[in-house]
This record gives structure tokens, sequence and C-alpha cells, in this order.
């Protein structure tokens, strides 16, 4: 009974949170103009944006969240920036840059006019200290991985050593990469079983000295004042796309170094992009201003980021036009049909899929013919349908962003081929056909956490699976922080959802979650073929013949079935019409100096004329 | 009266320590941490984040720890919010939620006192039925509701007043302030009418009638100071939790006070944030409440400490 009340309580809540906009949106676009609510800009170049949560840091290199990321893009510059149709690399502190024919070898060439904002230079130097910082066991950067990919990153990372042969003083290289040196755990007993299991180094091993990897060993160099390598372990083809992420984006040495942990404070921060920050009020906003001394020209003069977190507050603030744009995600699928027929709506498949995964490694689910089977039991269709801002996907790379890849399709949606597995698989009666009574459904969940669209999600699965195979899976939400430690610790059972924005516009940020058995695999399968396939394609110089490498991973992926796949995702945001130079690309990240508001109303429905 | 508030003073102390252990131990009990996030940190990383903020110490070195850091009153740095001393942000969002509170309290006082002694004197008159619906109402009607049908008139169909944001004491005020106030207006309306009806029949009202007081000083010398003990003693806990964050109100209303960041602090596993929302917390209720035992030795003559 108290739950029931509960239940119904959380219900009317919800019901009662959506009713202002519910209510006073039913004119539509017929009635009230072409544009959603109030539409007044602001005075002079002012942009304001929503930003959602309040950010856990303005440091670069620490700040791992998307809403925290918006914010770094303006006051931080990148040695490449997002392209603002697009989300493709474009120039920025880097004028230009080389690659090597086997993507090991990334030279920058810096552009000689751009100064902190305290007016020293941006050099080749800054690059270097960055990455070193950001790699740094000292600063736990929870981005760190995202840098793997240059030489020793990881091993410095994580405090690894070389190993040294005590008798010459050479270092011993990597047996499965012999241009670069190994590197072992500086723990002596994990470090003792890994040497144990290296062939030809088991018994050398007393003249063998073991060094601790030095910020100088990651593979950054300052050629000159602005010249920047960076050097990669293994081939790296899509890292261009990655140098605009926050992480790598240079931090003022300076700064650190004189005010430690407290240098992003108003007060104290030295920063290199198209704004400096103003003020920060904690929850509530965020003032940036431009930046006077920039190398680029800058249209805005000021952008205030709003740092709220209710998605009825944000529509509510929209609608009364005391905000101008929203981040992604912040229209909520009761809505999307009444604010879709606006001009404000920004709608764009995005970078970003919804999965489901097995745990693997508990009967039933160890069966690939029940994965097959609970995989081939969903409509995606009806379920993107269902939720109206998203795409049915059947591969696990999302669908309509990689132009040029070959993605490969899963199993279609196919309710009697998945009760004849299920049959095969041994759950059938007497006549040898699927019987559902001899599943052991006890030992089969749905995990998601706790989020109305989680929810909404979950109940639609498991109708298709009532529905399709007689099987009622029960659901289990669980808060956030308790379901990432469930889910990476592989403590659920059956299912759990899953959720992959790319860190980059490239395939291989999500079929690389694959290729671990740890980290963010979460479903127990590791198959190190499916890992030797994505490092051959990485390898392959050719983008066209790469591509085609990675979508055949994918294929093996999909058929090995450790996932679900359900949805790509859409941007789902607003904006006004005489915001303009901020588009619905597929990563959501703006570069804010293409930003202008644009205040001839004539001008607003005509075609946004920022280039790129 | 020093003694009885030394002693209860005294009192405070044990009942913080009782409420911040469990707070500390429930903490603990929480699966995940502040640094449990969608992108798993390799081992080498979590060692070093666990041994920068103590995490590998033995559990009565770091309860200690927490208790030093709030006998002290000085509660860390966040774990969340990057190098932010929890102290500044206590100081930054406790004047929000201070604003709010006393403000919508206020109100509530203003309109909840009127309301309840004007309904006790014309006691079955339309007036006191149309207060005690609107009191009803008022209660039942959660705020939740309340907040969103006001800002659906009043700032997205009549575009009078902004539908949420603070910007410092203004007309932003007025939305979250009459939300607020509400409920409490509604409580303390029923408690003023409901005391003083019980006053007004007393024997004291009485004799000073008998002795030819005039009826304005009978109501304001005698029966309101007796009347609106209910209100002092309700007063208390109510000013305690509304000055130290409206959860809902601030989040329907975005405004920067301690009740986003108390609940966010839970589900970020912001141990030294949350300890130090709790220890304010439970500070400022037993403070709260004994000022109400102090204000009744002079609302109420016959109370002597």
């Amino acid at each position: 009974m108290r739950r029931a009340l509960g239940v119904l309580l959380s219900r009317a809540l919800s019901l009662l949170a959506l009713s202002p906009l519910a209510l006073s949106a039913c004119a539509g676009p017929g009635g009230d103009g072409p544009y959603f609510g109030k539409v007044a800009p602001p005075e002079g170049q002012t942009l304001r944006y929503i930003s959602g949560s309040e950010p856990e840091s303005l440091d670069p290199q620490v700040a791992t969240g998307q809403p925290e990321a918006r914010i770094i893009l303006s006051l931080f510059d990148g040695l490449t920036e997002y392209a603002p149709r697009t989300g493709e690399p474009i120039p920025a502190l880097a004028e230009r840059w080389d690659v090597n024919g086997d993507s090991t070898e990334f030279t920058f060439h810096l552009r000689t006019n751009a100064r902190w904002s305290d007016g020293t230079p941006i050099t080749a130097d800054d690059i270097v200290y960055s990455l070193r910082r950001g790699l740094s066991p000292a600063l736990a950067s929870r981005n760190a991985y995202l840098a793997y990919g240059i030489e020793n990153a990881q091993a410095y990372n994580e405090g690894a050593v070389f190993a040294r042969e005590r008798a010459t003083g050479a270092f011993v290289p990597d047996p499965a990469n012999p241009r670069i040196r190994l590197t072992l755990p500086a723990d002596p007993e994990v470090r003792g079983e890994v040497l144990a299991r290296l062939p030809g180094l088991a018994d050398g091993q007393p003249d063998l000295d073991f060094v601790p990897v030095q910020p100088e060993d990651v593979g950054v160099v300052a050629d000159d004042a602005h010249t920047v390598r960076v050097r990669m372990a293994l081939p790296v083809p899509y890292f261009l796309g990655l140098v605009a992420h926050q992480f790598f984006r240079p931090v003022p040495r300076q700064a650190i170094e004189t005010w430690g942990e407290r240098w992003t404070d108003p007060a104290h921060i030295v920063t290199s992009g198209a704004f400096l920050l103003e003020r920060w009020l904690p929850y509530n906003e965020i003032n940036v201003v431009r930046n006077p001394g920039y190398w680029d020209e800058v249209r805005l003069d000021r952008i205030s980021f709003y740092t709220l977190e209710d998605v009825t507050t944000m529509l509510n603030l929209y609608k009364a036009g005391e905000v101008d744009a929203l981040y992604n995600h912040t229209v909520p699928a009761a809505w999307v049909d009444t604010i879709r027929p606006y001009k404000d709506y920004m709608d764009a498949p995005e970078a970003s899929v919804e999965y489901l995964l097995f745990n693997v490694e508990r009967p039933p689910m160890d069966d690939i013919r029940v994965r097959k089977a609970f995989n081939m039991a969903v409509d995606k269709v009806a379920l993107a349908q269902y939720r109206r801002t998203a795409k049915p996907l059947s591969g696990f790379t999302p669908e309509g962003i990689f132009p040029g890849y070959p993605q490969p399709t899963g199993d279609p949606f196919d309710p009697d081929r998945a009760r004849a597995l299920l049959a095969e698989a041994g759950y059938a009666g007497r006549d040898g056909a699927w019987d559902p009574s001899t599943f052991p459904i006890a030992d089969v969940a749905l995990t998601y956490n706790t989020a109305e669209t989680n929810r909404q999600l979950a109940e639609f699965v498991q109708a298709q699976w009532k529905q399709n195979l007689g099987l009622t899976v029960p659901l289990r939400n669980l808060e956030f922080r308790t379901f990432l430690t469930v889910r990476n610790d592989r403590d659920y059972s059956g299912l759990a959802r899953g959720g992959w924005a790319g860190d980059y516009l490239d395939p291989f940020t999500f079929l690389e979650l694959f290729s671990t058995p740890a980290g963010n695999n979460g479903t127990g399968w590791f198959d190190p073929r499916y890992a030797a396939m994505l490092d051959a394609a990485n390898r392959e110089g050719d983008p066209a013949a790469r591509y085609a490498r990675l979508a055949d991973a994918e294929a093996y992926l999909l058929d090995a079935q450790p996932i679900v796949p359900l949805l790509t995702m859409a941007t789902n945001w607003v904006k006004k019409p005489y915001v303009k130079g901020l588009f619905a690309n597929p990563v959501t990240m703006h570069a804010w100096k293409f930003v202008y508001i644009e205040h001839d109303p004539s001008n607003w429905d005509l075609e946004d004329p920022t280039p790129r | 009266m020093l003694r009885f508030i030394l002693r209860r003073l005294f009192v405070t102390v044990p009942m913080v320590l009782v409420v911040v252990s469990l707070t500390w131990g429930l903490i603990r009990l929480a699966p995940g941490n502040f640094y449990t996030g969608e992108k798993p940190i390799p081992p080498a990383i979590e060692q070093n984040l666990r041994q920068r903020y103590g995490l590998d110490r033995p559990w009565y070195v770091q309860y200690g720890r927490m208790l030093g850091s709030v006998a002290a009153g000085d509660f860390g740095i966040s774990l969340h919010y990057i190098g932010q001393p929890v102290n500044g942000i206590l100081a930054s969002a406790l004047p929000v939620s201070a604003l709010l509170g006393a403000l919508s309290y206020l109100l509530a006082l203003v309109v909840g006192v009127a309301a309840g002694v004007l309904a006790a004197l014309r006691q079955n008159s339309r007036l006191d039925y149309a207060s005690m619906t609107a009191a009803m109402v008022g209660i039942s009607l959660p705020n939740f509701v309340l907040g969103p049908v006001l800002v659906l008139v009043f700032a997205l169909s009549w575009y009078w007043l902004p539908p949420a944001r603070w910007n410092g004491f203004g007309i932003n005020l007025i939305l979250p302030v009459v939300t607020l106030s509400a409920v409490y207006m509604a409580y303390v309306a029923r408690l003023a009418r409901s005391g003083m009806l019980e006053v007004l029949r007393s024997n004291y009202i009485r004799t000073a009638r008998a002795k030819g007081l005039p009826e304005r000083t009978v109501l304001l010398r005698h029966a309101v100071r007796g009347g609106l003990l209910p209100v002092v003693s309700f007063s208390g806990p109510a000013l305690a939790f509304l000055i130290t964050g409206a959860v809902v109100v601030e989040r329907i209303f975005a405004l920067p006070g301690l009740g986003n960041y108390f609940i966010n602090a839970n589900l970020n596993r912001d141990e030294p944030l949350i300890i130090g929302i709790v220890a304010f917390t439970s500070i400022a209720v037993l403070v709260f409440n004994l000022l109400v035992d102090v204000a009744y030795a002079f609302v109420d003559p016959r109370v002597r400490y």
C-alpha cells in the first residue's frame, strides 16, 4: 500500500511537472507564429545558454562531463577546434599539421600569434607541459585514458616501469611492438607474473633494472617554439578528432604552479580561448566575456552559462525568453511532438547510442542462442517511434554519423526465429517448440539506472519480450553510482542498460569498448580476435580500407551478441531564431567564437552564413 | 535562564555527534564512490585518488578525521567540486536559502496570523470559512504542484514574472517565496485560529473583560500572547528547515541554495559536503528549537526556567 502510494505520488509529480509546458504550448505553431514562446533578442551580442549541472571543475584536464566541456571550450583553445556544423577538427592553436603514413606521428605547427590571457605567448612547451600534467598520476585525471595511444602515456599514468638490461644499459623492447619499450607494472609481485609469461625474459629477470617511467618519456616533444611532435605507441588514425577534446587543451603552467588546485578561481585563472572568465556563481551562472587579445575574430561580447538541472525549468526559461539556447537532450519525450514543429527545434543524429549489455558469464546468457533470441525479440523501429527523439539501431556504432563507414547491420526483428533459437537452446516442451515455462526467468533481470527515460525504455523492452517470447523479465532500477558499480563488477544477472557517447568522431570510440575485458565493457565478453581485428584496422593507412576493416570487426562483435543494440540518439535541443552559428552537430560541442546574435528578423529564417 | 541555555547547548554536542556519525556510516554503506563514473579508471589512478583523499587509511582514522573537521568547523575540500572548500560552498549557498526561507516564513507569519486571528474572532462567519478553506487547500497542495501552476500563470501566460533563477533580492524571489510559504501560511493560520479560540474562552480573558478592559487591550495584551503560543512552538523547526534549504522549490526555480547542493552531494558521494550540510542543518534545528523555548519565557508568563 505504501509502495503503491509512492508510485502514485511519483506519477502525479511527473505529470504535474510537465503541466506548465504541456498546457501552455498546446496552441501550436499555427496559433502563435513559427517560434516557440517569447522571441526577443537580448541587447547587443550576449548569449544566454543553459549548460546543465554545476561544473565539477573548469580545469580542462580534470573535468569529465559534457556540461563542463561546453564551458571550457569557451575559455581554452585546442590545437584543433570542433567545426560548428560537423564537429570535425578544424585548425585552432595549430595552424596546420602533418601525419606520417601509418598515423604513428603527428606534427602540429602552432600559430605564432596566440597568447595566454596574461599576455605570455602560447608555445610548444605549453603543449608538452599540459600533456605531461594531464597524464601525471598525481593529477589522477579520469580522462587520461583518452591519451593512452601516445607512446608511454599509459605507462606513465599508471606508474609503470621500463625494464633495462643491467649489463648493456639497453631498454628491453616490447615483444608485441618492438618499436617501443616494454613497460611493466610497478608492483614487483604483479610484475613477476607478467615477466614469467613473456617469452625469453622469464629467465633473464635477475639481470634487469626497473626504471620508473618519467614524464619526459611520454611521446610528446617540442621540436621548436612552435612545433610539437606527438609519437604514438600504435597507429591512431582518429587522433586529430580527439585533440579538440578538452583533455588535450593546453593549460597555463604559470597559473597552476602558483595557485595549485585553486588556479581556476576567477581571480587566478589564466586562459587561452575566445572568452575570459568574468564571474562564477555556483549553481547559478558562469559569465565569460570576449577576450580582446584572442587571435581570431570573436562575435559575441559575452556568454552567460546558466547552470541548472531541471528540464522543466529550462524549458520554462526558454519559453519566457529568458534564455536563448539549451544543451542537448533537454526536450523530454512528452513535449517533443509539441516543440518539433517550431523552428526552434534542433534535431540531428548524435554520436551516441543506447544498448543493453548481457552478463555473458552467468547462465542462461552465457548461451549465444539465448542472447540472439533476446535481441531478435525487440522491435527497435517501434522503440524509436515510441521514444520520438531517436533512430532504431541494429549495429553498435551510431547510424548516420560516419560518412563512408560501411556499417554492418545486426539481426533484424524476428520473433519466430527468436523462439526457435530458444527452443534450440534447450528451452522446449515435449513437442520440441519453445516453452517459456522451461526458461530460468528467475536468473534474468533488466537492471537500469533510475531516470524517467530509462524506465520507459526498460518497460518497453520488457513488454516486447512479454509479447514476443512470453517472458516477463523483472526490472530493477538502481541509483546511478550504485548502478555503475554493479555493472562494472558484472554483479547483475541477465541484462543491464548501457549508453555511450563518442569521445571523438570515429567508429573506434564505440568499438573500443569491447576491446579489453575490463574498463567499460561490463559484459564479460572478450575475444582476443576482436581486439586484433581492431588493431589491424588501425594499422591500415587507407581510410576507406580502415573503415572496411572496422566494419568487419563490428560485424564480428554483433555476431557474438554481447549486447542488444537499441537506438542512435538525437541531439534534441532548442535555440531561438536570432542565435546564429550554433548548429546541431553530432557531438553537441560548439566553437563559441562563431556564434552571434542576429538582430535583423528578416535574416532569422535565411540559411546561416557560417562556413564549415 | 542562563543555566537552562547552557545545559541545552551542552546537550546539542552529543546529538550532533550522533547525527554526523550515522550519516558518515550511511555514506559508507552506499555502493560506489565519488570517482565512480561511466568510464572506470585504471587501478593505479584509483590508488592515487584513494591515497590523496586518505581513503586508504583504516576506518577509525577516517572517522576521527571527520569528527575533527566537524569539531573545528572546517569541513575540508569537496570531493566532487574539485578544490572547492565545503565552507566556501556553505557560505555561498546559505544566504540564498536563508533569504528565501526567512522571507517565506515572514510572509507565512503575517498572512497566517492575520487570517487565523480574524477567523477566530469571527468564528463560523464567512470569513472564517473562507480562510480555513484556503488553509486546507494550502496544506493539501504540495509545492511541486503550486510552483509550476504559479509559473504557468504568472511567467508563461502573462509574462509578468521571471519563471526561475536567482538574481539576488528582487522580483525573481516572488514566485518561490509564495510557493514555499503557502503550506506554512496555512499551518500558521490554523494554529493561530485554534490557539485563539481556546484562549478566548479561558478564564483570564473573562477576568480581563470583567475588569472592564477595552476589547482592544484584551485582545492585543492578553489573548494574542497566549493564543499564538502554538505558532511560536511551530516556528522553531519550521524556520530551521526553511532556511537550511527548500529542496523542491530550489529545484523548480533553479535557486543556488543548500537544497540543490545536498541532493547532488548525496548522488555524488561527496562525503565532506554531505557531512558539512548535515552538521550545519542539525545544529540549526537544535539552535532554533532552543530559541523557541527561550521565546516561551517571554511570551508565556507561566513558563519559568
